[in-house]
């Protein structure tokens, strides 16, 4: 059973905004993702034989790097070219950051506390808003007067159908082992039998890979293959919204992980409901980031080992493997949920 | 002496008409189906120069190489310089192997004049030669990598470069353009413990090639990026006069360092890398075995190297006595006046030699004054221009950098 | 591959029978064009002087002969002379005959170059003759594509590389205009 608080407003209240402000809404995407891109420099950095960043804050190694790029550009001048459709160009990118991270407030992230929307198919709901986040980027490119954007947002509207797919379906195949849509139901369930990563390993491997393209982290960066479109649909972008634009991906990496995480890792297992909300609350979320954080800089790490594919490589094998595998999962689970 | 043909003349009026046919789509109208992309200069992945590319869906159907952008007019302004000037001017275009370029020019100055270096000069030209063609190569290879996406493949490959560089300011005192191949010999001996550190040098760079392999060349999204991309077949590779890595990536054993050997490369023993498919990872594999040829050549000439002057006699003759104290003391050759407006009998004289990306020609034509009356100086890469309108259409948008980091084509150089 | 004596680069040669052999093939294939053939002293460069008309019959003839491409198509200006001298250089991939560099000499009027294209016997003539066009105005007839190479389109003035066309330098205060 899920553990609502106690109804009294403020109580409710305070908790919303501590999960969408705090943890693991705003205050940890904004910590998280300045270390998960300096990690990921510093990492390609040590590989490739150099430093990386290290001039901005020398003692701790350059970890504020991100902190002064946000600075600058933020105060960057932000031109906004003639021939551009206005009100998609400036909208875009905010609704396509706007529907990456709602699905945090669906999210049950802590033992025996309900997020602050809760509905019984939540998992449902987190996919649904999720899969709306590329339209948005398809937009941009199509938005800007430039072919090279263009080209960034065709490539990024065929990526996005080859890939979603077999994520969502392997992701409802993991929901079909433990026969709910609820994300409380599904750790409590894990707690019980194996993590979902045993359970149904075809089904994490499927979604691991559909994460990577999703985000746009190598062998799959394609849409914004830089030496082939400069930028991809964000083309056009300077000051802020390129700020925006370069954030979008590692955005869209943390919910993805967190989500990954609850499914496949049991979430903030093993701790369980101990009665203290405060206890609960902070350390059950401490464990969910440090499992998502580990499956980021795996992520991250692969910059420094692959090149990019091709569209029509990626597509192939979108449409061949990937999904395959993801009728596999389909397979696996329905053998194991008669097993079970 | 058999003189073998391998083409008829109907052959080859097939051929050229096969060559300038354009892909038929039957659509031609620009914003109907093609759109026309110009990868211009200021974009990550074009260079120096403008790639315009008419795509169709995703599939170039004709792609025309805009170059010029950094011509420097090095033919017209060597006619107002004197010869010695001309030699910076000529180390300028191909700045990642400098070396070879100014070899020739100089082998045509002094075929001119009818002098000729000493023994121990042309192996100290001959081993900056070959360390320059390893730096060149690495640069090659790291374009290869960062216009696939492949960034540790570009920083690997600038490291490693680094270490060539070393070594050509412990021989030279410069790092990239270094003037030091002048008509007569060169300009410094090698210092003492120059043979050690080349070593030191050499066997970092094989560790490191390994490294290489396992991270770039076995690499299955690279294998899958330049496999089958861009195939060059050798009658192709003919008949459009290509050179250097590039045609003996098609099969064609073509080296001016064997077919008219110059410098010291005649006393060395060396193979000469080819592979058989032509496609692009082909090109980037040949790069990756002249390294180690190169590195064999180093350890060579190091070893043969005999004692001797650095500068010919005929120039030496001309020093006063204060060069000839700096000259027995420290082994640096001052230059002595005339030879900086040294005029040559008139006549015609013409070098060519291998440089890092293939065969550079040289033709000097003199009056008898101390400028050149003509100077004609051919780089490979602008031989290689070719590449782009006829390897390029019939594959896709994102093979356009595959198969131009695969040619390593050098816009500077091209436009000289 | 290594010689008894030191590096032959720049020295004399001796006798050559390889290249007597060729010489005498050459000269009985193409008597009938009347060319001019000479040795450079150095035994490695093959120069036929050739009248204008005749130019693309022995381009045919060489290529039927095994040269097969061309490495540098340009000119040299003689204003006094009234002449521009077109300068090729032609060489071959196969292995007997990869040592030599035919070099090609024809004279063109100077006052309205024209020639016929060489594309259609060696297709790697095409850039090259692309900049002898806009370097020398050397007019190719024939030539599938000629327009601008290594020049901005918006160049104005006359033949680059002619002799007559002076590099000015800029004394400051003066505004640069276009180039005579």
């Amino acid at each position: 059973m899920v553990y609502i608080g106690p109804l009294e407003i403020p109580g409710r209240l305070i908790y919303d905004f501590l999960h969408i402000f705090i943890l693991p809404g705003f205050g940890a995407i904004l910590v998280l993702v300045i270390l998960i891109i300096w990690a990921e420099r510093k990492i390609a950095g040590l590989v490739q034989l150099r430093y990386g960043p290290l001039h901005v804050s020398r003692r701790i190694g350059g970890a504020l790097q991100l902190v002064a790029d946000l600075i600058r550009y933020s105060l960057q001048e932000f031109i906004v070219p003639e021939n551009v459709d206005k009100i998609a160009y400036l909208m875009a990118p905010a609704l396509a950051l706007l529907f990456a991270v709602i699905p945090i407030a669906f999210m049950p992230t802590a033992p025996g506390i309900a997020p602050p929307i809760y509905v019984e198919p939540n998992l449902l709901l987190i996919l649904a808003v999720i899969s709306l986040a590329p339209i948005f980027v398809i937009v941009t490119g199509v938005a800007s007067d430039n072919k090279f954007a263009f080209i960034g947002s065709l490539r990024e509207a065929f990526l996005m159908i080859s890939y979603e797919i077999p994520f969502i379906i392997s992701i409802l195949s993991t929901a079909l082992i433990y026969g709910t849509l609820d994300l409380y139901k599904i750790v409590e369930a894990q707690s019980k039998t194996f993590l979902g990563v045993l359970l149904n390993p075809f089904a994490a491997l499927v979604a691991y890979i559909a994460i990577l393209r999703i985000t746009g982290r190598f062998p799959f960066e394609i849409s914004e293959a830089e030496s082939e479109l400069v930028m991809g649909p964000y083309t056009e972008y300077s000051g802020l919204m390129y700020g925006v634009a370069m954030g979008i991906g590692y955005i869209k990496l943390y919910v993805y992980t967190l989500l990954f995480s609850i499914v496949f890792l049991g979430g903030w297992l093993p701790i369980s409901s101990t009665g203290n909300i405060v206890f609960d609350y902070i350390l059950g979320n401490i464990i969910l980031l440090i499992k998502a954080s580990i499956l980021m800089l795996i992520a991250v790490f692969l910059r420094s080992v692959y090149p990019r594919y091709r569209i029509d490589q990626a597509v192939r094998l979108g449409w061949s493997l990937i999904l395959i595998l993801s009728g596999a999962a389909v397979a696996w689970s329905l053998i194991i949920h008669l097993i079970i | 002496m058999e003189v073998d043909r391998d083409s008829s003349n109907d052959f080859l009026s097939n051929l050229s008409q096969e060559l300038f046919m354009i892909r038929e789509t039957g659509v031609r109208e620009e914003g109907e189906r093609l759109i026309e992309l110009q990868i211009g200069p200021a974009h990550p992945g074009s260079g120096h120069m403008r790639i315009l590319a008419w795509v169709d869906g995703d599939i170039v159907v004709r792609c025309d190489p805009d170059i010029g952008f950094v011509h420097r007019t090095i033919e017209k302004l060597s006619e107002n310089r004197a010869y010695i000037k001309t030699i910076p001017l000529v180390e300028r275009p191909s700045l990642l192997d400098t070396t070879p370029i100014t070899i020739g020019y100089v082998n045509a100055v002094e075929k001119l004049m009818g002098i000729e270096a000493p023994p121990r000069a042309k192996y100290l030209r001959t081993i900056l030669a070959e360390i320059t063609r390893i730096a060149s190569h690495f640069y090659g290879i790291g374009i290869l990598a960062v216009f696939l996406g492949h960034s540790t493949g570009f920083m690997w490959a600038f490291g490693d470069r680094e270490v060539m560089i070393e070594l050509a300011t412990m021989l030279t005192g410069a790092r990239i353009t270094y003037a030091y191949v002048i008509p007569g010999g060169v300009r410094r001996d090698m210092p003492q413990n120059f043979p050690d550190q080349v070593e030191k040098g050499l066997r970092y760079i094989e560790r490191r090639l390994k490294d290489w392999e396992k991270l770039f060349l076995n690499n299955p999204v690279v294998e899958r990026r330049l496999r089958d991309i861009g195939v060059l077949k050798p009658v192709m590779a003919r008949r459009l006069g290509i050179t250097g890595p590039n045609l003996r990536a098609s099969g064609v054993d073509y080296d001016v360092r064997m077919a008219e050997p110059y410098e010291a490369y005649d006393e060395i023993d060396f193979m000469i890398p080819v592979a058989e498919e032509g496609d692009a990872y082909a090109r980037g594999l040949v790069r990756f075995k002249e390294i180690e040829q190169s590195i064999s050549i180093i350890r060579q000439a190091i070893k043969k190297i005999p004692d001797g002057d650095i500068i010919s006699p005929q120039i030496s003759r001309l020093f006063n006595p204060l060069m000839k104290k700096i000259y027995a003391e420290t082994r640096r050759v001052k230059f002595p006046s005339l030879l900086a407006t040294l005029k040559p009998p008139k006549g015609e004289a013409m070098a060519r030699v291998e440089a890092g990306r293939g065969e550079a020609l040289f033709h000097i034509i003199s009056d008898g004054s101390t400028n050149p009356y003509r100077f004609r100086f051919v780089t490979p890469s602008f031989r290689n221009v070719i590449l782009f309108k006829y390897l390029i259409p019939g594959h896709r948008v994102a093979d356009i950098p595959a198969i131009y980091g695969s040619i390593d084509y050098f816009p500077p150089e091209a436009d000289r | 591959m290594s010689s008894q004596t030191s590096p032959q680069s720049t020295q004399m040669k001796k006798e050559d029978p390889d290249l007597k052999r060729f010489l005498e093939i050459l000269n009985e294939r193409t008597k009938d064009l009347n060319p001019k053939i000479s040795i450079d002293k150095y035994g490695r460069a093959i120069y036929i002087e050739i009248s204008n008309e005749k130019l693309h019959e022995l381009a045919e003839r060489l290529s039927k002969l095994g040269i097969d491409h061309v490495k540098s198509v340009t000119g040299v200006d003689y204003p006094s002379e009234n002449k521009i001298e077109l300068l090729i250089h032609a060489g071959s991939y196969l292995r007997t005959l990869r040592k030599y560099t035919i070099i090609i000499k024809s004279f063109l009027d100077r006052s309205s170059p024209k020639t016929r294209s060489l594309t259609d016997v060696w297709p790697s003539a095409e850039f090259q003759e692309r900049e002898a066009w806009e370097m020398f105005g050397i007019y190719f007839e024939g030539h599938p594509d000629l327009r601008r190479l290594l020049l901005p389109e918006d160049f104005e003035g006359t033949w680059p590389m002619r002799k007559d066309f002076m590099i000015k330098t800029r004394r400051p205060g003066e505004v640069e205009g276009p180039w005579k």
